[in-house]
């Protein structure tokens, strides 16, 4: 069995998944990060529950990197970079970066699992002034007052009477250039309304859409469940504009079913902004010249057939870094990956090039 | 305040249409009738009265999943009356009931006398006092163009010689105008009491008090004719 170890790139879920499922196989893993802190989009942008389940991001997340800790077979790299590569797989030369240098390691196949960055609302070309109003938050925002159990309107401290989400936002949008819908925001935010409701039994929640997308049992577990026992009124319609009035924010949109013309005071305005491209993963398409799919990320072979083989022998890719992806697509990905990357050591091991 | 910038009934205190709304949904049909909506309008579609009215069973179920109360109060007042209650709209993938939603509503309406309540009725005051003294529903006779316009221009044709086109029928006992068949006075007194002590007329008075007292005097001379004292039914039940 050869020694070359398998490079995993981003220790979010999928690359936790894995790297766990490496060194189960029997091969040996790097993990690399380029922050001090294991568990991805999770940890770092403070996620509270996770959807569908509503279990604890943290303790899930500890639940994977704990799986992964203290295994001879895996070395973990925090605080660290992918800035290079030389030759193919099998016998890559890639050149890792941290605080005290550079240094060369071989790998003998990759995984990129660099995932995406949450849409930046002041790119949005609606009139929402999310770095206008301090009300406007977004719903990653919003995941780190209900993980802080401080869910309260930013500018006055007090309990919001009425807030409303506003759902594709940096998502679906062909004047932003992001055509793609980003697949998780539908449910983060009826799943954050239920938590809203439950925390603020008084207030009204209201969810301005295009279409709900509550794909498999996100349909009843989260999207009835938020209609139907926490009373959430969505509304088929999307917001024009936010404006200030009195110490209100005034949305401005049209009920599409009903075909009426609505202006609502709300407390507060929570964007559900959506996945693009990560910064790792634009580079690591780069550095390893993986071309990229049509929105940008970063481009698999064999269609549905395949969704983790790169265009470059041996280099693979898991989890959102391929495009808009939940908990349990980066999770089924990484597994994935690692079947592939293994599947390609064995066969290179034995018709040795 | 209503989320519509052309909401109607805004002079009407909100504290009033929150009053109706809870009443319909503290209703013990009203879990049954609604879950969520997810306004696709299958509903619709299959609404007869939505072909011929701006009238949108959909409207009923979404409104209410969204407790909209100013909305409800729009749709208690303009739209309720304009269901035909065949219940076509409960193929419903929720499940839900939107004419069942519309039942509670004009409950709702009857029991708080609305004005649309009572313009809706007005053309059942005569079938409600024809029930409820003769025990017998629709009679040939009030088959009038005057009171059913929306029935169309042949029952013009047939109020006109109704007794000859009654007499077509080949069943004698159908060659009545009057009434639809004859009902012993013992059942129409006992059903009086049930609908005088289970409320029902208190409804009709709310609704159209002239047909009220009308009512009330034929039937409790009746009563009285036939030794029945209402009074004592009524400590009965309060005992």
């Amino acid at each position: 069995m050869s020694n070359k170890p398998i490079l995993v790139i981003g220790g979010g879920p999928a690359g936790l998944e894995a790297t766990r499922g490496i060194a189960d196989l029997g091969y040996n893993a790097i993990l690399v990060d380029k922050s001090d802190v294991l568990g991805g989009n999770p940890i770092s942008a403070n996620y509270a529950a996770l959807t569908p389940d509503m279990r604890s991001a943290e303790e899930a997340m500890a639940e994977m990197v704990d799986a992964i800790t203290d295994n001879p077979l895996v070395d973990i790299r925090m605080n660290t970079t992918v800035v290079g590569s030389e030759g193919d797989a099998p016998n890559l030369k890639v050149t890792l970066q941290n605080e005290s240098g550079e240094e060369v390691v071989d790998a003998g196949s990759v995984i990129v699992s660099t995932g995406f960055q949450h849409f930046d609302p002041g790119k949005e070309t609606q009139m929402y002034g999310y770095y206008e109003h301090d009300d406007v938050i977004t719903i990653v925002d919003a995941e780190k007052m209900l993980k802080d159990d401080n869910f309260v309107v930013p500018s006055s401290g007090k309990k919001p009477e009425q807030i409303c989400f506003i759902q594709c936002v940096g998502s679906r949008d062909r004047q932003i250039g992001n055509q793609w819908c980003s697949k998780v925001c539908c449910g983060i935010a009826s799943k954050q309304a239920i938590e809203i409701r439950d925390i603020l039994p008084e207030t009204r929640v209201f969810i301005f859409y295009i279409d709900m997308r509550m794909y498999g049992f996100w349909e009843d577990e989260i999207y009835w469940k938020a209609q139907e026992e926490k009373n959430v009124n969505y509304i088929r319609g999307i917001v024009t504009e936010i404006t200030k009035r009195g110490d209100k924010l005034l949305v401005k949109g049209e009920d599409t079913t009903m075909g009426r013309p609505m202006e609502i005071p709300m407390d507060m305005v929570v964007l559900s902004v959506g996945m693009e491209p990560s910064e790792g993963t634009t580079q690591m398409a780069d550095t390893f010249k993986l071309p990229l799919e049509s929105h940008g990320f970063i481009g698999t072979t064999g269609g549905a057939l395949n969704t983790v083989q790169t265009k470059v022998p041996g280099v693979f890719v898991a989890g959102a870094a391929a495009g808009p992806a939940d908990l349990e697509d980066s999770i089924s990905m990484g597994g994935a990956a690692v079947m592939k990357a293994c599947a390609f050591l064995r066969k290179s091991e034995l018709q040795p090039a | 305040m209503s989320i519509y910038t052309d909401a109607k009934y805004m002079d009407v205190p909100y504290e009033e249409k929150l009053k109706l709304f809870k009443e319909v949904k503290d209703d013990m049909r009203y879990d049954h009738n609604l879950y969520g909506c997810y306004e696709c309008g299958i509903c619709v579609a299959a609404c007869p009265s939505a072909r011929f009215y701006d009238f949108s069973p959909r409207v009923f179920a979404q409104i209410m999943a969204r407790e909209d109360v100013d909305t409800f109060y729009e749709l208690l007042n303009d739209n309720v009356w304009d269901c035909s209650q065949c219940y076509s709209c409960t193929r419903c993938p929720r499940q839900n009931n939107p004419g069942g939603i519309i039942l509670m509503m004009r409950d709702a309406a009857v029991r708080a006398g609305l004005q649309s309540a009572k313009d809706a009725l007005r053309a059942y005051s005569r079938i409600i006092y024809k029930v409820m003294s003769t025990g017998t529903q629709v009679a040939p006779d009030m088959l009038q163009p005057d009171f059913f316009p929306d029935w169309g221009t042949d029952v013009k044709a047939v109020a006109e010689n109704l007794d000859v086109w009654r007499r077509a029928i080949p069943p004698e006992t159908l060659h009545t105008t009057e009434l639809a068949w004859d009902v012993s006075e013992k059942t129409r007194l006992e059903l009086y009491m049930i609908w005088k002590l289970t409320g029902n007329l208190e409804l009709i008075e709310g609704i159209d008090e002239g047909i009220y007292m009308i009512l009330e005097e034929v039937m409790e001379e009746l009563l009285d004719d036939n030794g029945y004292d209402i009074d004592d039914f009524e400590n009965i039940l309060e005992d």
